[in-house]
């Protein structure tokens, strides 16, 4: 079910007023029964993976409390619900092993990330592994399996992470409830692509029940409109140029692949901020409040803020777990351009197993790690010459977007769903002819009018998103009726008018 | 209360600020120079009635004019299938005196096409032919048209009638050079022609309407980069010659100079006026 369809605007209307309708317990059970019918419309088999590491993470956060606090946490347990109870008892037993809390952790980890590795990366790993022994005069028997990927696997495995993580660092208190923790990891509008909601910004929130607001309900649903706007009508416009380009790019002349290639870095920001919209807005909606995922990454002057503004849950998931715990830049230059490559590197090979993402991650490591060098040469450079500050902003935008776009033609390459060398043989194809400056006139464009209309889109997308850093319109829009009428009713006319409706899958699904 | 009124005036507000924003573009349509405004307005009639998809635009009309002494009109629309060629074609039967000839590319029975078909809801106020053929096949769509008036604007279909507003579409043609690398590739290439008896029983029905209306059909297949694979060609001609009992003139390798060539699948306009006196040759132009 994509937020994009009939089928979701049907089980919206239907769940809301359940929602609303109910409070405490119940509420939370039709929280999560909505929840498990959205993921299970997908693949009804996804159900039982997403069931089991839920119970199986939930399950760690009591022992981990347990070997900290054992009589409390008796205490709470035999007060507590029965399946509180019966996983008392499971944990009292298990404790009779005397693991520590570090390798109760473990085991939590290497269980999530043996399911994501397992539903995601096998065949990736035994392709190369054959290769790699075939290079070497051998020939391996060696079977790929036809393994589906559940949807979302790769974000509700590091949201249910974070739990025990957090848990394990006392950073957080334990949930008692399954019921709520189950709600936790499924709640609809952000399981399937994100933002990865940490427990500690979200778990509290559960507490009480939320009463139906209109301030919430009208920030909420501008919120999903707007959503709407990017993914329906920016990034599902944009997509037939963009995939033009990667399947045939020497069919086309220089500027139609720049053009494609630009296109496609609206695409996957539209797309996925889009998704990240819908779903906070539906949050708000709900009493919620999820983190924010994007802000105008565009506009950011160096590599380290573009990683503060794009997908912000994932990267700072990767910095908070990964990054931080490696030493991060603690111990030196040298220890911390490591850390800079293996975590992007890893974030890379998050988004799928294809070589052109990890080439992506390294990509945007070295520029993490150029940045660091070359700082303060260019600070020198920048006070000799005495640039403006605002020709300096200009000139680092600009160079963080264009290697952003370079980045990007690998990514949308390894996207395609070929095999590493394929995606390689793409990318290199649109940079030669993007390089060549063959066909660089407009009369070489092909399918001018998706370009004049791609175009007009990126342009009320900015206006909107970079006036919106200094008019704040959603707050606007809630606190004055008039305005509200009016900026809901544009952007359902600007859906009808220039909106795709085939119900296109978000991109980020596939991750 | 004041809840329902605001979202009363909404709801009003949404509804006349869609329906005048669709009588402002309906009305620049309207006036426009583009082939299928200019259908609907009466201002298309001809001696020569030219129907294809992107390889029909090789029928291109200042020649044909200039060649003839004829007016033409060509219905052609990159992507175009049988079934949009067909309630064009009624609906230019309908509102003009007959044709003396009509002359249709037989690809457009290759695909359907429900994308483009979509893109003619602009028109089908002014069509039944359309606007039954939406219904029947597109359902949503058509329902989508009836929701908003803005929707029915959303399509490229619309966009070239504004882009022809004030600017003539009678020389519209892909007019481009392959690629020496891309032309080089020809034996590596290749495209899949599918037979639809869907599409073929549209052009068969095509035919039997210009008959009853004294129209001679020409049916045509237009030229191929020299080389280039297309599988399944002759299949399709047996079927239209079959169906229709009509035989198709084949152009597919009349051309045989690549710089004629835009890709393998479209002449340029070079290729296009070799093209177009070879029809007049063989008499398939008047």
């Amino acid at each position: 079910m994509v937020f994009n369809s009939v089928t979701f605007l049907i089980f919206i209307a239907l769940f809301f007023p359940f929602y609303f309708a109910t409070k405490g317990r119940l509420r939370t059970w039709i929280c999560l029964i909505a929840s498990y019918i959205f993921y299970g419309w997908w693949d009804w088999r996804f159900l039982s993976l997403i069931l089991f590491s839920t119970v199986l993470d939930w399950w760690f956060g009591v022992w981990l409390t347990y070997k900290d606090a054992p009589e409390e946490t008796r205490d709470r347990w035999q007060n507590g619900s029965p399946v509180l109870q019966f996983f008392g008892k499971i944990t009292e037993a298990a404790d009779r092993l005397h693991l520590s809390r570090k390798a109760i952790l473990v085991s939590s980890m290497a269980m999530n990330l043996g399911f994501l590795g397992f539903f995601k990366y096998f065949n990736f790993f035994a392709d190369n592994f054959a290769a790699l022994v075939s290079s070497f005069g051998l020939t391996p028997s060696w079977t790929t399996l036809n393994i589906i990927l559940p949807v979302g696997i790769s974000f509700y495995t590091f949201q249910s992470m974070s739990y025990t993580i957090d848990v394990y660092r006392r950073q957080i208190a334990w949930e008692p409830s399954l019921l709520r923790f189950a709600t936790f990891i499924a709640l609809f509008p952000q399981l399937v692509a994100g933002p990865i909601v940490r427990a500690a910004d979200f778990l509290f929130q559960m507490q009480d029940d939320k009463r139906f607001s209109w301030t919430n309900f009208n920030s909420g649903f501008g919120r999903v409109l707007w959503g709407f706007f990017k993914k329906v009508a920016v990034a599902d416009s944009l997509a037939p140029f963009v995939d033009q380009v990667f399947d045939s790019p020497q069919s086309f002349g220089s500027l139609h692949l720049l053009i494609g290639v630009f296109f496609y870095s609206f695409q996957i920001y539209c797309d996925f901020s889009g998704y990240s919209d819908i779903a906070i807005g539906l949050a708000r909606m709900m009493g919620y409040n999820f983190p924010e995922n994007f802000r105008t990454p565009y506009f950011s002057k160096s590599f380290s803020e573009f990683w503060t503004r794009w997908h912000i849950s994932l990267s700072s998931w990767l910095r908070d777990y990964l990054y931080i715990p490696l030493g991060g830049n603690r111990h030196g230059k040298w220890a911390t351009y490591k850390n800079n490559m293996l975590t992007m590197l890893l974030g890379g090979l998050w988004h799928g197993a294809n070589w052109a993402f990890v080439f992506w991650g390294f990509l945007h490591g070295l520029y993490l790690i150029l940045q660091r060098a070359i700082a303060p040469v260019w600070r020198r450079f920048v006070r000799v010459i005495r640039l403006p500050k605002v020709a300096d902003d200009v000139v680092a935008m600009a160079t963080v977007y264009s290697l952003t776009l370079l980045a990007w033609i690998f990514f949308r390459s390894g996207s395609i769903g070929l095999a590493g060398g394929d995606s390689f043989a793409t990318a290199n194809q649109i940079l030669v002819g993007i390089a060549s400056l063959e066909g660089f006139g407009f009369e070489a464009v092909v399918n001018k009018f998706q370009v004049v209309k791609g175009v007009l889109l990126i342009g009320i997308l900015l206006v909107v998103e970079v006036t919106n850093v200094r008019f704040r319109w959603n707050v606007w829009q809630v606190r004055n009726p008039v305005w509200r009428m009016a900026a809901f009713a544009g952007l359902l006319w600007l859906i009808a008018f220039f909106g795709t409706f085939g119900a296109n899958a978000f991109i980020y699904f596939q991750f | 209360m004041k809840h329902a009124l605001w979202f009363f005036s909404f709801s009003l507000f949404l509804f006349s600020g869609d329906r005048l924003a669709g009588y402002f573009l309906q009305k620049q349509i309207e006036k426009s120079q583009f082939r299928y405004s200019r259908l609907y307005s009466g201002e298309a009639g001809a001696d020569i009635l030219l129907l294809g998809n992107s390889r029909g635009l090789t029928f291109y009309q200042p020649y044909i004019e200039e060649i003839t002494g004829k007016k033409t009109c060509n219905l052609s629309y990159n992507g175009l299938p049988m079934d949009g060629a067909k309630a064009l074609t009624l609906d230019y039967l309908d509102r003009y005196p007959a044709p003396q000839k009509m002359i249709l590319d037989i690809t457009m029975c290759d695909r359907e096409n429900d994308e483009l078909l979509a893109g003619f809801l602009t028109y089908s106020g002014k069509s039944n032919h359309l606007d039954t053929l939406i219904n029947n096949k597109l359902p949503k769509v058509w329902w989508g048209g009836r929701v908003s008036a803005l929707f029915r604007y959303n399509n490229e279909i619309f966009q070239r009638a504004l882009f022809h507003r004030n600017k003539t579409d009678k020389d519209w043609l892909l007019d481009r050079a392959i690629a020496p690398q891309l032309a080089a590739e020809v034996r590596s290439n290749s495209y899949d022609l599918e037979i639809h008896p869907y599409l073929i029983a549209q052009l068969k029905e095509i035919v039997a309407v210009a008959r009853v209306k004294g129209v001679a059909v020409e049916l045509v297949i237009s030229p191929y980069f020299p080389d280039f694979q297309v599988k399944n060609l002759d299949s399709l001609k047996n079927a239209v010659e079959q169906a229709t009992g009509l035989t198709v003139r084949d152009y597919r390798s009349a051309l045989s100079d690549p710089a004629d060539f835009g890709d393998f699948m479209h002449a340029n306009k070079k290729g296009s006026l070799k093209y177009i006196d070879l029809l007049k040759r063989d008499g398939v132009i008047p």
